[in-house]
């Protein structure tokens, strides 16, 4: 006897329909009962607590990194090219007049390797000399800039503790105006002149507001 | 006197020397001469306080910043005197700089 090489018969239409209903049943209920749990939170039957689905779509809380606890208000802890301050920076801006023939020096107080950008202009040029003084006495400022300048911006990473900042003279008859702007990780700002008065410089903090997520100046 | 008091003695001395010289302070005087001496030097300051200079054989006296002689310093010259000393009673003059008569400052 020969095997029936025939062609198959295709099902009937009423297998089919039997057929395609059984499958939406079957996505429908996996739908209701793993997919909307799963994947938006919706839990129509209470299967996606039941089986802890719903969790998987709870989107992940972000995570709060603290920075390292040695970082200070003042002085920095380096990650990389970044340096971690616990506290935000200050800024400072001031208008100084020098006298013919006056000098004056306008110095921050900053930790070492405390970071800090400025920008100065003077209405003459000015015999300059950008430096720092760790305070160990007599000869111990180190010089960073010295020129003959009527501007200068920039920034400074303090290689040491103590006093960084500018000295500035009026090297002619009339007066001079200087003009400075700053930010940075500094503590206190000091200006001494020649005629051996001396004026702390109040600084501005910056305060973060919580609404905006801006830094507002207080 | 042995040695050892000895160099107790000298390092005494060379402390007692030093530390005054080290104390003193800088002073920077901005005006106009009124009276000049062999070594000594009268200025009245913008403020118009008047300073009693002390000059010695040290003192760089320029102007323009070219040496010149103290001779050179006269009544009613406008200087520059960066000085030393425990006070501004007691100024020794390191420099003295001859200026252009100053314009009258309206600065701080």
């Amino acid at each position: 006897m020969s095997p029936d090489l025939s062609t198959p018969q295709p099902p009937s239409k009423r297998k089919l329909a039997v057929t395609t209903a059984i499958a939406l049943a079957v996505a429908v209920v996996l739908l209701a009962t793993v997919v909307l749990p799963a994947e938006y939170g919706l839990d129509p039957l209470h299967t996606g607590a039941m089986l802890g689905l719903t969790a998987l779509s709870v989107p992940p809380a972000a995570k709060a990194v603290s920075i390292p606890p040695e970082a200070t208000e003042f002085k920095p802890v380096q990650d990389g090219p970044i340096g971690y301050y616990n506290a935000a920076y200050k800024v400072d801006s001031a208008e100084l007049k020098l006298g013919p023939y006056e000098y004056l020096e306008y110095k921050y107080r900053m930790e070492k390797d405390a970071s800090m950008l400025f920008s100065w202009s003077a209405s003459a040029a000015v015999a300059h000399d950008f430096h720092g003084d760790p305070g160990t006495g007599k000869g111990s400022e180190h010089s960073y800039d010295k020129k003959d300048r009527q501007s200068s911006s920039g920034t400074l990473v303090a290689p040491f503790a103590g006093m960084h900042g500018w000295y500035w003279e009026n090297p002619s008859g009339e007066t001079i105006t200087i003009s400075l702007k700053s930010a940075g990780f500094y503590s206190s700002a000091m200006e001494f002149r020649s005629d051996r008065t001396r004026r702390a410089h109040e600084l501005t903090s910056l305060k973060s507001s919580p609404e905006t997520g801006r830094n507002e100046s207080k | 006197m042995t040695r050892r008091t000895s160099i107790v003695t000298a390092l005494a001395l060379a402390f007692s020397v030093s530390v005054p010289l080290l104390a003193h302070d800088d002073y920077r005087v901005i005006g106009i001469v009124t009276k000049v001496q062999a070594s000594k030097l009268d200025v009245k300051s913008k403020a118009g306080k008047n300073y009693s200079i002390k000059l010695n054989k040290e003192t760089f006296v320029n102007r323009a910043k070219k040496k010149v002689g103290a001779s050179e310093l006269k009544a009613g010259q406008s200087v520059v005197v960066d000085a030393t000393g425990d006070s501004q009673d007691d100024l020794l003059a390191l420099e003295v700089r001859i200026v252009p008569a100053i314009v009258p400052s309206t600065a701080k």
